[in-house]
Formats: structure tokens, C-alpha cells, sequence
């Protein structure tokens, strides 16, 4: 067992009464004081929260061939990036399944910043360093320099401006900004997993307490992983270890949006085309509970009173009730009485679209 | 955190009532504290029969499933039906309303039953 890491904020969070809980080789508050469901509350109605998502980690792609070492390991068309811009993309391996789900910010044509999975960190690293032999460009782990901190929320902006010395206004979805963040050089995005209006902030280390006791401050709530969970879910957003993994192609995962088999060839599209050819072998679906209860993660799913899946992610949703996302057989995905296992008893449930909640991101 | 003295106390922190023959339970302000804010309780049916010990009741919160067991053995005869639209009552008051159920009580059977003293050493070991 190796130790735990912490984050520059541990501290704060510990100051702040959070109850922390081991989380991908890290410390973390999985809630603070006030509990999950104010928290979830605070940036659902109208707040800003304040996630420190430090334990994720970054990797810096600068060189001539960045952008032909990206379209080969990434699945979304780096191509059509502009600097500025940020896009979902995913690193698969060469059988077309899931190493990460990441995001990909284009600095500049030979520069671009990836964001990664925190308990994928390594292995992404180590994956990148190993394909980028065969380009002209430099990969750089630069995760434990970097402090990342989410704001979400509608009152967000109002939260972070006084902060940077540039119009946040003018940063739009999924568009980010180098700025100055206290006066130090920092990146903002407008980008989160909450289905709220918000940012990312990356910054160094060193400023991360002075940035977080700012926002602080300003009104911002810290929040924990419990409520960070529930808006995600309640998005539908995918979590690599439950909807995607090494286990699913993004053809099962609903994730083939961000695969553009007409960019040319990268890792993984061989088997993905061959997948998708042949069709999924489960397919991703959302439900919502008829009858009382909470559908949860490994619940098995049955469709005509026939065992047919199970969910990946699920919860109760103070504003949808017992939602999920499970995967079923593909012939189920459209047809048959669904219902959830749920100690011992199925519970019906019928099929729904996502997100479950309404989202107020700024399209 | 409040441990009445006038409820006995069980390890698995559950409270339980005597009123004559009959027995009101519930979870613990310790127990509702570590559980966090819960959002949904499966109570059990009238009628059935409970053994001591035996898991009686389910409380779901944000993140954890845990079951409830019954201090004292007896039949289930009413139960907290405000928990369902109310899961929240445990957390907010955990001795009052956020009671669980009520049984008749069937002979002397029960899990190791703690005073109110005795609850909170066992807490503080």
C-alpha cells in the first residue's frame, strides 16, 4: 500500500471540517461541514462552489509535431481546435477501449495542454512518452506543479473576476484564457462537470491557498466529492471506472461523438470501426426509478424480468428522484419493462434522456 | 451530540424505547452524523416478525446503504411512514421524529443494551 498524496489545499479542506477519504491515491474531502446535499445545493441553486481537483493531472505537448502526435493518440479532430479552445477527447488503446477520458486545450500549433484523470495519471504519462518517441515533440508531466480548482456555478464569474485581470465575459464555452489569477500567470476555462456555469482554474502551487481563501471570500462554498458526484451524475457525464474503462470502445460508451474515425488513423481506430461494424456489445443507457428508491452502482438491471446489466453510476437526485446509468444488452437499449435489483426485489423503472436535470451551462 | 438518558443504547447505534410492552427504535445522533445527510429509509413491513439483532430497516444517504437492526425482538406494529417523504427526520431529529418503528415486544429477547453512560464511554473508546 502506498501512502496517500495530498493536495496543496489539504489543510484548508481539513480546517474547513471535511471529511476526507482515500480518492485516486489521494486525500480528499469527500464533504465539509454543511453536508453533501447543501453543498450540491450551493451550486445547483443559484451559488458558486469551489472544487479543489488537484489530484488530476496535466500534461504539457509542446513541439512542431504536437498536432500529429495528438491526432494519432486522442480520439476528438485536434485539427479543428483553435488556440483558445478546449474539446472532450479520450486516449484509447490499440483493441479501441478506454486508457482515459481527458480534455485537450490548444495553446498555440505547437503547444497544447491535456487534462487527465488523476488514478489514470501515470499510465496516460506513461503511454504518451512511449508514442511520442516517434514525433518531434516533448511530453511533460507537469501535474505535481499545478494546483486545479473548479468553480461552479451561477454566481461564479461574479466569484472569480475581481481576481484576473481579464473580462472572464469574453470566455466562452469551453474557451480558455491565459490570465493572471492574485498577479500570477494561471489558465481559466469555461468548462466543468456540474451542468452549471463555471471555470477551471489552473495555477501553481504556491498561490493555491491565497486563490482558494479569495474565492473563499467572494462567497464560493467548498465542495466535496459526494456533491461533486451527484451534479455529474445528474449530467450524465461519464466517469472513467464506471461508465467507460478498458473494459468498453466508445461505440458501447455513447462517446462517439468525440471519435472522428474521417480524421485519419489513430490508436484504437481499427477496433473501433471493427466494433461499431459489428455493433456494441452492451450499450449505455439512462433510467429513472418509477417506484421508491436509489438505483446504485453494480445494481443489476433486468429488462422483462430478465437479468440484462448493470449500472454504473447511480443516485438520488433531489430534483429527478432515483436516476442511473447502466449498461444493458444492446436489444434491451430501445425495448422491454425495465427494472433495478435492489435488495432482492426489482424496482421498475422506464428509460429516460439525458442529462436527468436541466443543464444551465453557457452554450 | 445529544444521547438522551432516558433510551438504552445498542453497539451497532441504535436507540430503542420501552413504553410498557411495547418498543420504539431508531438510529443514534452519532450514528445519523457519520452517516451524513440521508436521503432515503426502507422501513420494514407491519406485521413481521423481528428477531433481536436482526436487520430490520435499510437508511440509504448520499454515498452509503446501511442496514438497521432491532435491539429487542417483537412484532412490528407501526412505523415512522413520514420517513418516506421525510428521509431527512433522522438526520434533524434523530430521538423524535426521526423514529423508525414501534414493536410489541415478544418476551425479553435483545442485543447487548447500553445505558445512556455506558453509550457514550463506548463511544469515547
Amino acid at each position: 500500500m502506498t501512502e496517500l498524496a495530498k493536495t496543496p489545499l489539504f489543510d484548508q479542506h481539513v480546517a474547513l471540517g471535511g471529511k476526507i477519504v482515500p480518492f485516486a491515491g489521494f486525500e480528499m474531502p469527500v464533504q465539509y461541514k454543511s453536508g453533501a446535499l447543501r453543498e450540491y445545493t450551493a451550486v445547483r441553486e443559484g451559488g458558486a462552489g469551489i472544487f479543489d481537483i488537484s489530484h488530476m493531472g496535466q500534461v504539457r505537448v509542446t513541439g512542431s509535431g504536437a498536432l500529429a502526435f495528438l491526432q494519432y493518440v486522442t480520439t476528438n479532430d485536434v485539427s479543428k481546435l483553435i488556440p483558445g479552445q478546449v474539446h472532450y477527447s479520450a486516449l484509447l488503446n490499440a483493441g479501441g477501449t478506454f486508457i482515459d477520458d481527458i480534455t485537450t486545450y490548444k495553446i498555440s500549433d505547437t503547444e497544447y495542454y491535456l487534462c487527465i484523470n488523476a488514478a489514470n495519471r501515470h499510465k496516460d504519462v506513461a503511454h504518451l512518452q512511449a508514442e511520442a518517441k516517434a514525433f518531434a515533440v516533448s511530453v511533460v508531466d507537469e501535474s505535481d506543479d499545478t494546483t486545479l480548482l473548479a468553480l461552479q456555478g451561477a454566481a461564479s464569474q461574479a466569484a472569480l473576476q475581481p481576481m484576473v485581470n481579464s473580462e472572464l465575459e469574453s470566455i466562452g464555452y469551453y474557451k480558455f484564457a491565459r490570465v493572471q489569477v492574485n498577479g500570477v500567470d494561471a489558465i481559466v476555462s469555461r468548462t466543468g462537470y456540474t451542468g452549471e456555469d463555471g471555470f477551471e482554474i489552473y495555477i501553481p502551487n504556491s498561490i493555491a491557498i491565497s486563490v482558494w481563501k479569495t474565492l473563499l471570500v467572494h462567497g464560493a462554498e467548498p465542495i466535496g466529492l459526494a456533491a461533486r458526484d451527484m451534479l455529474r451524475t445528474e449530467m450524465g457525464y461519464a466517469l472513467y471506472g464506471h461508465e467507460i474503462s478498458d473494459a468498453v470502445t466508445p461505440v458501447e460508451a455513447k462517446l462517439m461523438w468525440i471519435t472522428k474515425l474521417d480524421k485519419g488513423d489513430f490508436i484504437g481506430k481499427t477496433a473501433v470501426e471493427a466494433r461499431r461494424a459489428a455493433g456494441p456489445e452492451r450499450r449505455l443507457i439512462a433510467l429513472k426509478l418509477t417506484e421508491r428508491g436509489i438505483p446504485r452502482e453494480h445494481y443489476k438491471v433486468f429488462v422483462d424480468g430478465v437479468e440484462s446489466g448493470e449500472v454504473t453510476s447511480g443516485m438520488h437526485s433531489p430534483l429527478a428522484g432515483g436516476v442511473a446509468l447502466a449498461y444493458v444488452q444492446p436489444e434491451h437499449a430501445d425495448n422491454g419493462d425495465l427494472s433495478v435489483e435492489i435488495r432482492g426485489k426489482l424496482v421498475a423503472a422506464e428509460r429516460t434522456t439525458l442529462p436527468f436535470v436541466r443543464s444551465n451551462v453557457r452554450r | 451530540m445529544t444521547i438522551p438518558a432516558n433510551l438504552k443504547y445498542t453497539k451497532e447505534h441504535e436507540w430503542v424505547r420501552v413504553e410498557g410492552d411495547c418498543a420504539i427504535f431508531g438510529i443514534s445522533d452519532h450514528a445519523q452524523e457519520a452517516l451524513g445527510d440521508i436521503v432515503f429509509v426502507e422501513l420494514p413491513e407491519i406485521g413481521r416478525t423481528l428477531e433481536a439483532g436482526e436487520a430490520y430497516a435499510v437508511v440509504e444517504s448520499v454515498k452509503a446503504v446501511s442496514d438497521v437492526y432491532a435491539p429487542v425482538a417483537g412484532e412490528v406494529i407501526e412505523v415512522n411512514e413520514a420517513l418516506e417523504g421525510e428521509p431527512e427526520l433522522v438526520n434533524s431529529e434523530a430521538y423524535g421524529a426521526g423514529w423508525i418503528a414501534k414493536v410489541k415486544m415478544s418476551g425479553a429477547d435483545s442485543v447487548e443494551l447500553m445505558s445512556d453512560d455506558e453509550y457514550t464511554l463506548f463511544l469515547e473508546e
